[in-house]
C-alpha cells in the first residue's frame, strides 16, 4: 500500500527525464544531473542506462520518446485520504489556504485514532485570531525574504521593538509551539511565536545585514549500564541527536551526544530521568550540574 | 545468482536494519550473526545509497561499525522516507506505467482495454528494435491495480468497459502545509510522496524534539488506521522481546499512542481471546491482515477513553472481569523564591492527576494511575526538590529511593547536613 513503486524515486526521476526530453533536452549530462538530484546514490548506474538500452522502452537511442505528454499521475486514494486527514487538524487554519475539494474522501485517520500522550499542555493558541494573523504575516515574509516588525517583552520584563528578517519557523512537537528564527537583529535570534505582539510587515527602506545566528553546540559523554532495558530506552530517547556509541563490555557503553548549548538545562533533567543507569562523565561542567541537583535533593530530607 | 540492486521488494528486512543502525550503531558486521554476511553487506550498501551523508562509520577492535547519526533539528525532511521510495519493479511495470498515463493523458480521454492494447503495440513499442510484448491479461491486471489505487477509474457502457485517469487534486497552494505536516502528522511519508510531485520546494520549517524513527513503521501505522476507520479486527504478528519468532494474534485496534518525549509509538488494542486491553509497540508489529468488522468497536473505544484518564503512558491494568487496578501516587516538592516556573512546569507536564498548594513553597502532586513505574522518569526530573513521597506501590517507591542513594554514591556525594 504505502510501499509501492508508484511513489518511488525511480518513477519520479523517469517522469522528470521524460518531461525534459519532451521539452527538447538531449544532453545526457543534464539528464544524469536529474538522476543525481532526484534518486539515490547509485541510481546513476541504473536509470539512464536502462532507458538508453531500451530495457525500459520509453526512449529511443537518439534520446527521443514516443510519449506525447509530460508524465503526470493523479493522486492515489491513499494520498487523498492523508490530505483529508490533515485538513481536519486544527492547526491547518494557520496556513489560510483553501483546501482542495475532498468531500467524498474518507480521512486516513482522525484525532480519535491517535493520541500524543506526553505533549505539554501549554502549547501555542492555534485558535487565537491574532496568533493566526501574525503567523501568516511571518510566513509570507519568510517566503518573500522581506522584513517584519513586532513587539515583545524581554527577559527583564521590559517591552522591546524588533525589526528583522524572519528566516524559518521551528516547531517543537513536545512543546507544541512555534519559534521564529531571525536574521539581522542582534538582540533577538529566536523568539516564541506566542510572545510576539503587533506583528506587521516592514515596508520602510532601512536595510538589515546579518545571517541567522550559528547554534553553539556542546557535547556530553555518559556511561550507561544496560539494566532494565536502559540501552534501548536511552538510545530511543536521544534518537534525535547526533551521537556516537562505544561498547565497553557486555553491559556498559560510552555515549557521546552533541546538543545545543541553550538546551543544557533540559538535557540535565533528561539525563537525570535515567537515574543511576546513566552517569555523566564529561564535561566537568555538566557533571557538576547533576551533582548540584543531587546535593540539593539530599538536603530535602526524603526518607 | 541475482545481482545487487538498490531497490527492494520487501520492506520488513530493511526495517530491522535501519532501526539497528539508527538506534544502536555500535554493532559490527559480526554482531549481525543471525543474517548472512552478504545480506548484511547488501542492506548496508542500500541504506548508504538512500541516506548518503547521514551514514557514518567507525573502526573499533571488533571491526567496522556502521551507524546513522542525525541531528533532526538540522534537517528539513526525514531522510528515512527515502526507504519507502525504493520499491523494486519489473521492466514491464515501468514501461507500461508511463505508456498507460500517456494514453490516458487527460480526464476526458477514455479507452477500452482493446484500444489501449492496440495503442501500446502500434504507437508506443513498434519503433523499438526488440519491442516488449504485453498480453491482454497483464495490461488488464495493471489497470485493475491502478483502479484499486484510485488513479484509474472505469466506466461501463453496455458490455464495454472504458478506462480513464482518476480525478486529480490541485495541490499547488499546499506547499507549506505539505512541508509542515509531512514531518509532524502520522504517516507523514505520504505527504512526502505528494511533495515529490511538485517541482520547486520552498521549505520554511524546521523541527525540534523531532523523532524521525517512527517513519520506518509508517506501513503498519497506515494499516492500523485503515482497520480503525473501518472498525475491523486484525490479525497481526507481534515480536515479543522474550521470543525469537513473532506471534500471530487477533486484536481489535483502538488507538495509536504516540510519544514526543521518548520516540515510541504504541497501539492500544483489545484482545477478544483474553478479554483484555494491551499496548503493543509499533516497531514490533508486522504483517497486518484485515478481518471482519466488529460491532463492539465503539463500546471498546469508549472504554479506552475512560481508561486514558488513569494512564500516564501506555500501560493498562485492567482485569478480564473489567476491574481497574489503580495505584496511588503522591509526592511533595519544595520551590524557592522566584521559582514559580517549577509549578508551571508541573502544570504543563502532568498528564493526569492534580496539584495541591500546601504553602508558598510546597506543592503536592496527586494521581491514581495504572502503572506508577511509568511515572518514575518524570518524577526524577524534579530531583533537587522532592521532600516527600507516598506511593501505594511500595516496591516502586523503595526502588526510587534506592536509585537516589545509588546516584549519590555514583557521584561521590557525602552526607549533607539537614
Amino acid at each position: 500500500m504505502i510501499f509501492s513503486e508508484l511513489y518511488s524515486a525511480y518513477y519520479n526521476t523517469v517522469a522528470a527525464i521524460l518531461s525534459k526530453i519532451i521539452d527538447g533536452e538531449r544532453s545526457e549530462r543534464e539528464l544524469q544531473k536529474l538522476v543525481t538530484e532526484k534518486a539515490f546514490g547509485e541510481s546513476v548506474l541504473t536509470i539512464l542506462p536502462s532507458l538508453k538500452n531500451e530495457k525500459w522502452q520509453l526512449i529511443h537511442s537518439d534520446m527521443t520518446t514516443t510519449l506525447e505528454h509530460k508524465p503526470t499521475m493523479p493522486l492515489t486514494t491513499l494520498q487523498k485520504r492523508w490530505l483529508k486527514a490533515i485538513s481536519l487538524d486544527p492547526r491547518i487554519r494557520l496556513f489560510g489556504v483553501e483546501f482542495p475539494d475532498l468531500d467524498d474522501v474518507e480521512p486516513l485517520f482522525t484525532s480519535e485514532d491517535y493520541f500524543i500522550y506526553d505533549r505539554y499542555s501549554d502549547g501555542d493558541p492555534f485558535d487565537n485570531e491574532e496568533y493566526v494573523r501574525q503567523f501568516r504575516i511571518i510566513l509570507e515574509a519568510i517566503r518573500n525574504h522581506s522584513q517584519i516588525r513586532f513587539e515583545m517583552i524581554n527577559r527583564k520584563g521590559n517591552p522591546m521593538y524588533v525589526r528583522c528578517y524572519p528566516v524559518r519557523l521551528e516547531y517543537s512537537e513536545k512543546d507544541d509551539k512555534f519559534r521564529l528564527v531571525t536574521a539581522g537583529c542582534r538582540a533577538v535570534a529566536t523568539v516564541n511565536l506566542a510572545k510576539i505582539k503587533n506583528c506587521t510587515h516592514y515596508n520602510g527602506e532601512k536595510q538589515l545585514v546579518g545571517h541567522e545566528r550559528d547554534v553553539k553546540y556542546d557535547t556530553v559523554v555518559v556511561k550507561l549500564t544496560d539494566e532494565r532495558n536502559a540501552l534501548e530506552r536511552f538510545m530511543l530517547h536521544f534518537a534525535h541527536f547526533e551521537k556516537r556509541v562505544e561498547k565497553l563490555d557486555r553491559k556498559h557503553y560510552f555515549i557521546r551526544i552533541k546538543y545545543a548549548h541553550d538546551d543544557e538545562p533540559e538535557m540535565v533533567i533528561r539525563i537525570l530521568s535515567f537515574g543511576p543507569l546513566v552517569e555523566v562523565m564529561e564535561s566537568e561542567n555538566f557533571r557538576n550540574l547533576v551533582i548540584e541537583k543531587l546535593k540539593k535533593q539530599k538536603s530535602c530530607g526524603l526518607r | 545468482m541475482s545481482s545487487y540492486s538498490e531497490l527492494i521488494k520487501n520492506f520488513e528486512r530493511i526495517r530491522a536494519y535501519m532501526r539497528e543502525f539508527y538506534i544502536y550503531g555500535f554493532k559490527s558486521r559480526d554482531d549481525y550473526s543471525k543474517k548472512s554476511a552478504r545480506s548484511y553487506d547488501d542492506e548496508r550498501r542500500r541504506i548508504e545509497s538512500w541516506l548518503g551523508s547521514h551514514m557514518s562509520f567507525v573502526r573499533t577492535p571488533e571491526g567496522k561499525n556502521v551507524f546513522i547519526s542525525i541531528d533532526s533539528r538540522s534537517i528539513r525532511h526525514n531522510p528515512f522516507y527515502n526507504a519507502w521510495k525504493a520499491k523494486s519493479f519489473t521492466d514491464g511495470d515501468i514501461t507500461l506505467h508511463f505508456i498507460i498515463f500517456d494514453i490516458l493523458y487527460a480526464p476526458e480521454v477514455r479507452h477500452t482495454l482493446a484500444e489501449i492494447m492496440d495503442l501500446i503495440d502500434e504507437k508506443y513499442l513498434s519503433g523499438f528494435e526488440f519491442p516488449m510484448m504485453f498480453d491482454e491479461s497483464t495490461v488488464r491486471k495493471k489497470l485493475k491495480e491502478y483502479t484499486s489505487e484510485g488513479i484509474i477509474v472505469t466506466e461501463k457502457e453496455g458490455r464495454k468497459v472504458y478506462y480513464r485517469r482518476g480525478v486529480d487534486v490541485d495541490i499547488c497552494g499546499l506547499n507549506d502545509i505539505l512541508h509542515y505536516y509531512s514531518e509532524v502528522a502520522p504517516c507523514g511519508v505520504i505527504g512526502s510522496f505528494i511533495l515529490d510531485k511538485s517541482e520547486h520546494h520552498e521549505d520554511n520549517f524546521t523541527f525540534k524534539h523531532h523523532y524521525i524513527t517512527g517513519a520506518i513503521d509508517s506501513g503498519i501505522m497506515a494499516a492500523l488506521f485503515i482497520a480503525m476507520r473501518e472498525k475491523r479486527a486484525l490479525t497481526i504478528s507481534n515480536l515479543s522481546k522474550k521470543k525469537d519468532l513473532p506471534r500471530r494474534c487477533r486484536i481489535i485496534p483502538l488507538r495509536i499512542l504516540i510519544s514526543v518525549q521518548n520516540g515510541r509509538q504504541h497501539l492500544v488494542a483489545y484482545l477478544p481471546e483474553f478479554n483484555s486491553f494491551h499496548a503493543y509497540r509499533l516497531d514490533y508489529l508486522s504483517n497486518a491482515k484485515l478481518e471482519e468488522v466488529t460491532p463492539r468497536f465503539d463500546e471498546l473505544r469508549s472504554e479506552l477513553d475512560r481508561m486514558q484518564d488513569k494512564m500516564w503512558g501506555v500501560n493498562v491494568k485492567h482485569s478480564k472481569w473489567g476491574h481497574d487496578h489503580l495505584e496511588h501516587v503522591e509526592f511533595v516538592i519544595r520551590i524557592g523564591e522566584h521559582e514559580d516556573y517549577i509549578i508551571q512546569r508541573l502544570e504543563r507536564e502532568k498528564r493526569v492527576g492534580r496539584i495541591e498548594r500546601i504553602d508558598d513553597n510546597t506543592y503536592r502532586f496527586i494521581a491514581d494511575v495504572y502503572d506508577t513505574g511509568e511515572m518514575i522518569p518524570w518524577i526524577r526530573t524534579f530531583i533537587c526538590r522532592i521532600v516527600k513521597m507516598n506511593f501505594s506501590n511500595r516496591t516502586v517507591e523503595n526502588r526510587f529511593k534506592e536509585d537516589l542513594k545509588a546516584m549519590y554514591k555514583m557521584y561521590g556525594i557525602e552526607e549533607v547536613a539537614e
